[in-house]
């Protein structure tokens, strides 16, 4: 089952490998959205995520030869677009991390429970309202499906700061959603 | 996995609200991947114009094989051209000076001169059409040799011609001088 779905879209795939510009627009029609979708929650600016997609698509166009199946194209693609997301906040020198300036608002004892039949509007907006180094790892791991090792990878940093940044992200983003 | 975070995750789809400029974005990334490469019209992908093709090919192919078998040109063969060129030429010069010499010989009569070029015209009818067998088949020594036969008879009917006219011309010249 997991084979099948990894050969997803395999025929388009091919045909974009060797340079056919229908599938390769098939492709794009079918993933635009969701890699959009992506830069949205990690830039926050229309335009930015624009650019980092439009980048992405190219990008995996070019080097689709190096695809060899290990993941979905989706997952793949995605992969391209979180990496020039993070690389583009980089350059423009947006903190990566603010975690450590918002630590003396939480308190060690969250009531995630009463949370959890929350509006997932409410979720939506708070995730929004987070400061940049927590809405990333929380993108990354509740939204994008990413494990602590992925994580990890992408923003360069140990597998058991991911975790604990994460749970730091969490808290934060509960007292958010409480305030609302 | 909390039932907090559970409840993000399986509500993922209200997350994915925004909508992208599917045109404005396909616009840049098609302009960049062609930028990257020079277009190529795949025409080759077309069947009628893969078989056009073809039969083109093949044609042309058989045209420059049925010019090379048969025009002949080889090496051999240009040189007997040449060659052949070359006894042309001589003879060609010789013939025109004397049929010159001949017109402009105010001994002869109109008539005469006629009649002398008649025989002229006769062997030149001649020449032209052993210079056409000589093509059909240059090794043919035969043709050669008529060819300059050819040649040398009309340089003799000259020669004699103008023989003639020298020798009447001194015996009248005799006659005069006895006178």
């Amino acid at each position: 089952m997991e084979t099948e779905i990894r050969f997803t879209h395999k025929s388009l795939v091919e045909n974009s490998k060797s340079g056919d510009r229908n599938s390769q627009y098939q492709l794009y029609e079918l993933y635009v959205d969701a890699m959009y979708n992506v830069g949205m929650r990690f830039l926050g600016c229309k335009e930015d995520a624009e650019d980092v997609v439009q980048d992405s698509f190219i990008d995996a166009f070019k080097n689709l030869y190096k695809f060899k199946y290990e993941s979905t194209f989706g997952a793949w693609l995605k992969r391209i677009v979180i990496n020039k997301s993070i690389n583009h906040l980089k350059v423009k020198r947006l903190p990566l991390s603010t975690i450590n300036d918002h630590e003396f608002h939480l308190t060690e004892e969250v009531e995630y429970e009463k949370v959890a039949a929350v509006d997932i509007l409410k979720v939506k907006a708070g995730i929004e309202k987070l400061p940049q180094g927590y809405r990333q790892i929380i993108n990354l791991y509740l939204l994008e499906g990413f494990d602590h090792n992925e994580i990890s990878e992408v923003l360069g940093i140990t597998t058991s700061t991911s975790k604990s940044q994460y749970h730091r992200a969490k808290k934060k983003l509960v007292e958010i959603i409480n305030t609302l | 996995m909390d039932q907090f975070e559970k409840n993000i995750r399986e509500n993922k789809s209200v997350f994915d609200d925004q909508k992208a400029d599917l045109t404005k974005m396909w616009a840049h990334i098609e302009a960049e991947l062609n930028g990257n490469q020079p277009k190529v019209i795949p025409l080759w992908k077309s069947p009628m114009l893969r078989i056009a093709a073809s039969i083109v090919l093949v044609m042309g192919l058989l045209g420059l094989i049925g010019i090379s078998a048969f025009s002949g040109v080889t090496t051999e063969t240009n040189y007997v051209s040449q060659e052949l060129q070359d006894i042309d030429m001589h003879y060609q010069g010789l013939v025109s000076y004397q049929v010159q010499l001949v017109q402009s010989n105010q001994q002869l009569s109109d008539s005469d001169k006629e009649e002398f070029l008649s025989f002229m015209v006769e062997l030149d009818t001649e020449y032209k059409q052993l210079k056409i067998e000589m093509q059909n088949n240059l090794d043919n020594k035969l043709v050669l040799e008529a060819i300059i036969g050819n040649y040398k008879k009309r340089i003799e009917l000259i020669e004699n011609l103008l023989q003639q006219l020298n020798e009447s011309k001194i015996k009248d010249e005799d006659y005069g001088y006895t006178l």
